[in-house]
C-alpha cells in the first residue's frame, strides 16, 4: 500500500509508533511505573540474599579441656544440620561470657561432657546453634554410656539417601520463579494495555483524532499506537528480565540457572502474545468512549479477565496439574498467564504448548480484526459513549 | 478547480446535505456560510475524508479525492485537536510529517511556522500551558505546515481576539495569492465579505445562493433606495406606487422597489416634500443577502 506520494503505510505506521514511545518515555506514570518495578526485582533479589545467607555459620566456644572431645562431634553435628560449625577454645567460664557478650561466639557451650551442660547465649539461642549443641550434648553422653556398657564403638549402618522426586528443588525454584515473572508479566499486560487505552481516548477527548484521520487510516493509527507501546513493553520487560536473571545468578540466588533462562524467555514470548491480544482490545473498549472519566466502565471487563488470568496462575503453582489449569493454559487470554507457570512445574508436553500459542494466535487474529472494526466505527463518534452495536454498523471512513 | 459535486447525505431521517455543489477556483478564497447545523461541517468532513457522502463527490484538479490527495490538503476542524502534552514545535513538526514530509524538513517547516505564528519563545511549551489563543496559531500552523495545495478550514475565526483575526486574515490571504484555494466557513459576514472572492449561502441542505460577492450583490441590488429628507413629513412616501417603505427615521427613509417602478418618480415626490440631501441605490451588506436567503420557509429541521 504506497501512496502515491511515497508515503506508505509502513511509514506511517512508524511514525505514530514513534510518536507515542518518544511522548511515553517523557511521561511521569510510565518513569514512575518502570522505576518501582525495577526495584522490585532488585529488592526481591536482595531479599533472596539476605535469607539465604543468614542460614549457616555458627561459632561456638567451648571451655577448657573438654574441648579435643567436643570439637569433632560439634562439627559433625553442623554438617548433618546443614550448618557450618567453628568451635573457639575458651579458658574458663568468665572469659566465655565475655565472648559471649563481644559476639565473637554465637554461643560458649559449659561442661558438655558434664551432668549439667550449659550454653551461654547472649540473648536467646537461634534455632541452629541451640540444635547443634543439643544433639552433640546428647552425642557425647550416648557415648559415654556405650563406653560404659564395653561398647566401644558401635557399627553404625550407613544411611543411603534416595530421592523420590529428584527433581523437586528444581521445580520449586522453577515455580517460584515463573510466578514472580507472571506478576511481572500482569503488571506489565495491564499497565500498557492501559497505556493503549488512555491513549486512544486522549485522542478522541482531545478530538485530535479528526485531525489524525484526515492523513491516516484508523488502522494505521491503531496499529502504530499498539506497536509503539508494545515496543517499549517489550523493552521493559526484556530488561528486567536481564536484571532478575543476571542478578540471581550473580547473587547464587537461584542453583539452576539454565532452567531459570527457559522459564523467564517463556514469559517474555507469552507477553508479547498477551498483549497482542489485550492491547486490541483495551483499545477497541476505549474507542467507544469520549472520556477518561468512562474509561473504567468499558475496559473494567478485561481487566478482570486478565486479573482472573493471574489468580488461576497462583494457583496453578501449587496445583499445575489441576483441571482448572490445564483448560485455562489453553485459553486464549488466559493461557499467557498459567501456560509459563504450568510450562515451569513441568510435566507438559511440547505440543500442549504449541496448542495453546496456536489458539492464542487465533485469539488475537479475531480480536484484532473485530477490535479494528470497532475502532474505526466508533473512532469519530465524539460525545457520550457508543455502544457497541452502533460501532460494528457505522460507516468506516 | 476544487468542486463540491452534488453532496448528498442524511443521517437517519435528518437529510442534512441535499445536493450540495459549488467550485472553487484556485488562489481564490472561497466563504463558506450558512446558519448552525446547516451542514457546513459535513460538506468539509467529507472533503476530508472523515464522513461519507451518500452520493456525490468532492474531486480536485478533477481527480475525486483519495487519501494520497488529501494528505496534500491543509485543514482545520471545527473541534480543534491537538496533543496537550506535546511542546508546540515538536506537535506541528509531527503533523509535517504525517503530511509527508521528511524529518529535516518537516523541523524546520515547523519551526519557520512556529516562529511566522509568533509563537517563537512558546516554541517548546505543552500545548495544554498556551492561553486559548495561541493554541488556535499551532493548530494554524499544523495546517499550513506543509505547505498544502489546498485548505479548508472549519471556523478558523472563532475564538480568536481582533489581533488574532487581523493575523489569521493576513495569513490566509497569503496563502490565496500564493496559489492555494482557501474555504473557510464563519458566522463573521463582515469578514466573509472582507476576505472572499466568493462566498456560498447553505441553507436547508443546499446552496441557495453561490458567486462572486459583487455579483450577489448587484443581483439584490437595484432594488433598495435610501433616501434622506429631512422636511418630510412621516409616511411621506407611503402613497407611491410599487413602493414599500423598509425603514423611516427623522427623514431617512430606506425603500425597496418593485422591479420596474421609476426611480426617478421616488426623486420627484422626494423633492416635493422640501430638501432631499441624499438619495442613492444602496448594495445590500452580506448580512442582509443572508437574511434574505436564509430566512425562506424552513421546511426541513436543520
Amino acid at each position: 500500500m504506497t501512496t502515491p506520494d511515497g508515503l506508505s503505510s509502513g511509514r506511517l505506521v512508524r511514525l505514530v509508533a514513534g510518536r507515542e514511545i518518544s511522548t511515553r518515555v517523557r511521561d511521569k506514570t510510565f518513569v514512575i511505573s518502570s522505576i518501582i518495578i525495577l526495584l522490585l526485582v532488585i529488592g526481591a533479589m536482595a531479599f533472596q540474599v539476605i535469607v539465604a545467607s543468614g542460614s549457616s555459620k555458627i561459632t561456638v566456644g567451648v571451655v577448657g579441656g573438654d574441648r579435643a572431645v567436643v570439637e569433632p562431634v560439634l562439627r559433625q553435628q553442623g554438617t548433618t544440620l546443614g550448618d557450618e560449625v567453628t568451635v573457639v577454645g575458651l579458658a574458663d567460664e568468665a572469659a566465655a561470657r565475655r565472648a559471649v557478650k563481644d559476639g565473637t561466639v554465637d554461643g560458649a557451650l559449659l561442661g558438655a561432657t558434664g551432668p549439667a551442660p550449659q550454653l551461654l547465649v547472649d540473648r536467646s539461642a537461634g534455632s541452629g546453634l541451640q540444635a547443634v549443641v543439643e544433639s552433640t550434648v546428647s552425642r557425647l553422653a550416648l557415648g559415654r554410656v556405650l563406653a560404659q556398657a564395653g561398647v566401644d564403638t558401635i557399627a553404625v549402618p550407613k544411611t543411603t539417601v534416595t530421592a523420590l522426586a529428584p527433581n523437586a528443588d528444581q521445580t520449586g525454584e522453577r515455580t517460584g520463579v515463573a510466578i514472580i515473572a507472571v506478576v511481572i508479566l500482569y503488571t506489565l499486560l495491564a499497565l500498557f494495555s492501559q497505556f493503549v487505552a488512555q491513549g486512544v481516548v486522549e485522542e478522541k477527548s482531545t478530538r485530535v483524532v479528526e485531525l489524525l484521520l484526515a492523513t491516516l487510516r484508523p488502522w494505521q493509527l491503531l496499529a502504530g499506537k499498539i506497536l509503539g507501546l508494545g515496543v517499549l513493553g517489550l523493552v521493559q520487560i526484556v530488561v528486567v528480565a536481564v536484571i532478575g536473571v543476571v542478578g540471581a545468578v550473580a547473587f547464587g540466588v537461584v542453583s539452576f540457572p539454565a532452567q531459570l533462562i527457559v522459564t523467564v524467555v517463556a514469559v517474555v514470548a507469552w507477553f508479547v502474545l498477551g498483549y497482542a491480544f489485550y492491547a486490541a482490545v483495551f483499545a477497541a473498549a476505549a474507542s467507544l468512549v469520549s472520556r477518561q472519566e468512562d474509561l473504567p466502565s468499558v475496559i473494567t471487563p478485561t481487566s478482570m479477565l486478565l486479573f482472573a488470568g493471574l489468580f488461576i496462575s497462583i494457583r496453578a503453582a501449587t496445583d499445575p496439574t489441576g483441571g482448572l489449569a490445564r483448560v485455562t493454559s489453553f485459553i486464549p487470554g488466559l493461557s499467557p498467564l498459567v501456560m509459563p507457570v504450568r510450562e515451569a512445574a513441568g510435566g507438559v508436553a511440547w505440543w500442549e504448548v504449541l496448542i495453546a500459542v496456536a489458539l492464542m494466535l487465533v485469539g488475537i487474529a479475531v480480536v484484532v480484526r473485530l477490535g479494528g472494526r470497532i475502532y474505526a466505527g466508533a473512532l469519530l463518534r465524539t460525545g457520550g459513549k457508543t455502544k457497541l452495536r452502533e460501532a460494528l454498523r457505522a460507516e468506516r471512513v | 478547480m476544487l468542486e463540491f459535486d452534488d453532496l448528498h447525505k442524511r443521517y437517519g431521517d435528518n437529510r442534512v446535505l441535499d445536493g450540495v455543489g459549488f467550485t472553487v477556483a484556485p488562489g481564490s478564497m472561497f466563504g463558506f456560510c450558512g446558519a448552525n447545523g446547516a451542514g457546513k461541517t459535513t460538506t468539509m468532513r467529507i472533503a476530508m475524508g472523515l464522513a461519507l457522502a451518500d452520493a456525490g463527490e468532492v474531486r480536485w484538479r478533477g481527480r475525486p479525492l483519495d487519501s494520497a490527495v488529501r494528505r496534500r490538503f491543509g485543514y482545520m476542524p471545527e473541534e480543534r485537536g491537538l496533543y496537550p502534552k506535546m511542546r508546540a514545535q515538536e506537535q506541528v513538526g509531527y503533523f509535517a510529517r504525517l503530511h509527508g514530509m521528511d524529518g529535516a524538513a518537516a523541523t524546520r517547516a515547523a519551526g519557520e511556522w512556529v516562529d511566522r505564528l509568533g509563537l517563537g519563545e512558546r516554541r517548546n511549551d505543552r500545548v495544554e500551558k498556551l492561553s486559548l489563543g495561541n493554541q488556535q496559531r499551532v493548530q494554524l500552523a499544523a495546517a499550513l505546515v506543509s505547505r498544502p495545495e489546498v485548505l479548508i478550514l472549519d471556523e478558523p475565526f472563532s475564538g480568536l481576539d481582533p489581533v488574532g483575526v487581523d493575523a489569521l486574515a493576513a495569513g490566509l490571504l497569503e496563502q490565496a495569492a500564493g496559489g492555494v484555494p482557501v474555504i473557510f466557513s464563519s458566522h463573521q459576514l463582515d469578514l466573509v465579505e472582507r476576505l472572499c472572492d466568493s462566498v456560498g449561502i447553505l441553507a436547508r441542505g443546499h446552496m441557495v445562493a453561490t458567486g462572486p460577492v459583487a455579483e450577489l450583490r448587484r443581483r439584490e441590488a437595484g432594488r433598495m433606495l435610501r433616501v434622506v429628507v429631512p422636511d418630510a413629513p412621516p409616511g411621506w412616501a407611503a402613497g407611491l406606487a410599487g413602493v414599500r417603505t423598509l425603514s423611516e427615521d427623522a427623514g431617512d427613509t430606506l425603500l425597496e422597489l418593485d422591479p420596474g417602478t421609476d426611480d426617478q418618480a421616488v426623486l420627484a415626490a422626494a423633492l416635493s416634500t422640501g430638501r432631499v440631501t441624499h438619495f442613492a441605490w444602496r448594495e445590500p451588506t452580506l448580512v442582509e443577502l443572508f437574511r434574505e436567503v436564509v430566512a425562506a420557509p424552513a421546511e426541513v429541521a436543520a
